[in-house]
């Protein structure tokens, strides 16, 4: 159990700085993901709390302990890779196994440890088996049991389901959010998709070129998104935002939220546009309808238009978000917040 | 903590000192040792009679007519295996480059005379060409060829050299070749069969480009490996008869206890020509050769 | 295409590969039933293919010709401890080049390739002369630690390491594994291929050497069997081919067993050797 820190930590590869005066607090016992598209310093700042690639300046605390100068192996805490990064001349045994061995922990105690793990995690059948023999999911599993014998007091996890086929991803991911549940340890876990993110997180820490823009739990990254960034990365579609035509201010809404209909409805904003595109996807169906001010993703429960049809987009005022020139989301208490309300009343139809 | 950091520090170069110090000690200084050696008239016996002559030596090599004759050996040598080598294993590996078990099988047998010392290879050669009771003969008498004397004469000793020579080394270009064929994408010649082209064309246009920095691989291999003929020599002609077959190696061989400075002279040559060689196939292989 | 030509075409194929087959392993053949010949037999005309009673003398003929146990335990000393040298020096080496990172990595790497480039036909004299100054001209040592670094071992693992996944290291750190620990139970157990091709390729090439032995030795209590058989020609003088052949069947056998019972490994080898 620990709760992880990073003081002023700045990373430079080759002299490039990746990562420049961060600071970030992780829970302990918290399951908190690090999202962010490829190249955004996820990785980077998990490879820091594993040891593996130490921060060129700052500190790294865990538990309140600078461990900059304690080596990977020493600092209590375990790691999935993606590629599970299994070893493959040695047995699921000697797999599991060969962490306490180089820790000195006694064979008696060794053996009962990796059979209780690997009975829990379903590979107590095939401890004598060579890794090349099992599935991905097994191997998963291997790479999970590797990490779970140590009892470390962090868990990070790199993309580790990113290897899977979909339904067993999904199947995973909910292993996985009761295994923390069941163990309570810190899981820092690092990922590209923010499905994953949403669906395990306590908290996500949301990253872009090297710099965190927003950490919150999922429902307030996805309902108060604190920048045109998080609220385009998060959600699928994305939030529409467009431009408001005043002082750089732009205006967006969730897909889900807007209301499709024939004729034009009584909500604060209301558009007015041609379907452009249609998605049937089931249970739900997402239009792209093109207006004078641009084009908008609408995601309606019924599928009542067709392409070409002429159609209402309709907002009500409580979905609406606004964003300053720079990007930054402006609150509801603000006291601009109003006049761009009724900025966006007055362009009724546009 | 600061001990362990260290420690990191200079593992890397803990870890690869003894090769480097294999190197340094039977590689590097050796060449330095023979470029020092090459300016000296060397005294085995007593060195401090040893006399420093500068590029005496060097002068002495380009002026002796023994010298040029096993440079011209060499050439020749070279230029005969090479030639051969190459033209040989790619016919023999394009027909065998068809997975099959008699493939496998008929390549493994041509390889089986790489894997066998040289000297083996030599005397049972030897005695081959022997002129009145070797097989050779027999066979070309059995055919009503006329009889040759093989290594027995200055014309055709040498010619008997490089024969034998190829025949040892073909097995291992084979191999290669046909890895290299065997590696080329099927779909590729589909794509040919459906353009129409000819057998011909799909090996000139298709084949022999995709396999080019193989050949080319094989081509300085070959080249090196053949400069530095010796064990050949050595065993079957002693460098005859009337230095016929004595090449470079061999050259710097038989001075080497008589007068070592000019043997070291002659060693630099010899790796000057090797450096070159390298060299300028390198060049080359920036240019020319295809590659993915 | 009739069926009929097609038929002679692949009989024709299969007729001209075995032909050059024997070619190529005929010589063999030779060598070893002259090795059962007796001397006239040797000499008729037209040649002897299958002795009349093979003659097992001549093996014990050639045998007792030199001190051939000597010269076989030389070799076989030489050969494994080169062997075993080379593989303690090449691990460490090619796994710091593979995966540290370190001031002056590429010069130290790229002697290694030079290394790999200048032949033992350049060196030997200056190496020859460091031996007798040393003083231990009179022992095997000079046919065995000049080949104690293996630059194209060297390279070829590492290569190999390499291709090794950085986060199985990573992995291996991670779970508290030394430096040698990771080199012992990861790295080496991985890279078995490799290690097999190298220690098989120092084992065909220095069984069979004959120019370093050549220069490096001057008694026979420090030759190697390949020296012993060459000079079975000048002991037995150069017609008496069928002791000379019997020697020759004993240094040849032992490479051809091998090479017999696993062609497949060693063609693979060398292949791999030359594609990389």
């Amino acid at each position: 159990m620990a709760s992880i820190e990073f003081v002023r930590v700045t990373k430079s590869f080759d002299k490039q700085e990746v990562i420049k005066d961060l600071d970030l607090k992780i829970e302990d016992g918290k399951f908190t993901v690090l999202v962010g598209p490829s190249g955004c310093g996820k990785t980077t700042l998990l490879r820091m709390i594993a040891g593996l690639d130490p921060q060129t300046s700052g500190s790294v605390l865990i538990n309140g302990k600078d461990v900059s100068r304690i080596a990977p192996g020493q600092r209590g805490v375990a790691m999935v890779f993606q590629n599970y990064a299994i070893y493959p001349t040695m047995s699921v045994r000697e797999n599991i196994e060969f962490g306490l061995k180089n820790n000195k922990v006694g064979k008696a105690e060794r053996t009962e440890l990796v059979e209780s793990i690997s009975r829990a995690v379903g590979l107590y059948d095939y401890l004598d088996r060579k890794p090349s023999t099992l599935s991905g999911g097994q191997r998963q599993r291997v790479a999970l049991a590797r990490a779970m014998v140590k009892k470390p007091s962090v868990f990070l996890m790199d993309e580790p389901l990113s290897n899977l086929d979909a339904k067993l991803r999904v199947q995973m991911r909910i292993e996985l959010i009761e295994l923390h549940k069941k163990l309570g340890t810190t899981f820092v876990y690092v990922t590209h998709d923010q499905v994953e993110a949403m669906s395990m997180a306590d908290t996500i820490v949301l990253m872009n070129k090297g710099v965190i823009q927003q950490e919150a739990p999922p429902d307030r990254m996805y309902r108060q998104p604190s920048n045109c960034f998080t609220a385009q990365f998060i959600g699928v579609p994305p939030m529409n935002i467009a431009e408001l035509g005043a002082n750089g201010v732009k205006y967006g809404f969730r897909p889900e939220s807007a209301n499709l209909s024939a004729e034009p409805g009584d909500e604060l904003f209301s558009l007015r546009g041609r379907i452009a595109t249609r998605e049937m996807l089931g249970s739900e169906t997402i239009y792209q309808v093109r207006s004078g001010s641009g084009a908008f993703m609408i995601k309606c429960r019924e599928d009542l238009f067709a392409v070409d049809q002429e159609a209402y987009v309709g907002v009500p005022a409580d979905k609406l978000n606004f964003f300053g020139p720079d990007e930054r989301r402006i609150e509801a208490r603000d006291s601009s917040y109003r006049d761009y309300l009724e900025a966006l009343r007055g362009q009724r139809h546009g | 903590m600061d001990k362990k950091r260290l420690g990191e520090l200079f593992r890397p170069y803990l870890m690869i000192a003894p090769a480097m110090a294999g190197i340094c000690l039977f590689v590097l200084y050796p060449i330095i040792f023979l470029g020092y050696l090459s300016l000296y008239d060397y005294n085995l016996m007593n060195k401090a009679k040893s006399k420093f002559i500068g590029f005496e030596n060097f002068a002495e090599i380009f002026s002796r007519g023994d010298f040029y004759k096993s440079l011209s050996n060499t050439v020749i040598y070279t230029a005969g295996v090479v030639v051969l080598t190459l033209l040989l294993s790619l016919v023999i590996a394009v027909w065998l480059s068809k997975k099959s078990k008699f493939n496998v099988f008929v390549q493994a047998g041509i390889f089986t005379p790489h894997v066998v010392s040289i000297v083996s290879i030599a005397l049972v050669w030897l005695w081959m060409m022997e002129p009145n009771l070797g097989f050779l003969n027999y066979v070309l008498k059995a055919l009503g060829l006329p009889p040759s004397q093989w290594l027995q004469s200055s014309e055709s000793a040498l010619m008997s050299v490089i024969l034998v020579s190829v025949w040892q080394g073909i097995g291992y270009y084979v191999l290669i070749i046909v890895a290299a064929l065997q590696s080329i994408s099927p779909s590729i010649y589909e794509a040919a069969a459906l353009d129409n082209a000819s057998k011909l064309k799909v090996f000139w246009k298709i084949t022999l480009p995709m396999i080019s920095p193989q050949l080319f691989f094989i081509l300085v291999i070959m080249t090196i490996g053949s400069f530095k003929v010796f064990d050949t020599v050595k065993v079957m002609t002693g460098g005859g008869p009337n230095n016929a077959t004595n090449t470079l190696v061999y050259y710097i061989f038989e001075n080497r206890t008589t007068n070592i400075g000019y043997a070291s002279a002659t060693g630099v040559v010899l790796m000057m020509i090797i450096a070159l060689l390298t060299f300028v196939y390198f060049r080359l292989l920036s240019r020319r050769v295809h590659y993915q | 295409m009739s069926k009929a030509f097609q038929y002679t075409g692949l009989t024709l194929s299969y007729l001209l590969k075995t032909a050059i087959l024997i070619i190529f392993v005929f010589p063999f053949l030779w060598m070893i039933s002259t090795s059962l010949q007796t001397y006239r037999e040797t000499l008729s005309y037209p040649p002897t293919l299958i002795p009349a009673l093979p003659q097992w003398i001549n093996f014990v003929d050639a045998m007792s010709a030199g001190p051939f146990p000597t010269y076989a335990k030389n070799s076989i000393t030489i050969t494994l401890s080169i062997i075993a040298i080379q593989l303690l020096v090449m691990i460490p080496a090619a796994y710091a080049f593979a995966k540290y990172r370190f001031a002056g990595k590429n010069v130290l790497f790229s002697l290694v390739l030079l290394a790999f480039m200048i032949p033992g036909q350049v060196t030997f004299i200056p190496v020859y002369l460091m031996m007798a100054d040393w003083g231990i001209a009179k022992t095997l040592l000079p046919q065995i630690i000049p080949f104690m670094s293996n630059a194209f071992g060297i390279f070829l693992l590492r290569q190999y390491f390499m291709q090794i996944p950085e986060e199985i290291v990573e992995a291996a750190r991670l779970d508290n594994a030394s430096e040698f620990t990771i080199m012992r139970k990861i790295m080496v157990p991985m890279s078995m291929p490799a290690l097999a091709t190298i220690a098989l390729f120092s084992f065909v090439s220095h069984w069979n050497d004959y120019f370093w032995p050549l220069i490096m030795t001057d008694s026979a209590a420090i030759r190697p069997l390949t020296l012993g058989i060459a000079m079975l020609r000048e002991t037995e003088g150069i017609s008496n081919w069928h002791i000379i052949m019997a020697g020759n069947v004993v240094l040849v056998i032992p490479i051809l067993v091998v090479y017999l019972f696993c062609s497949k490994q060693i063609v693979k080898a060398f292949v791999y050797s030359g594609i990389k």
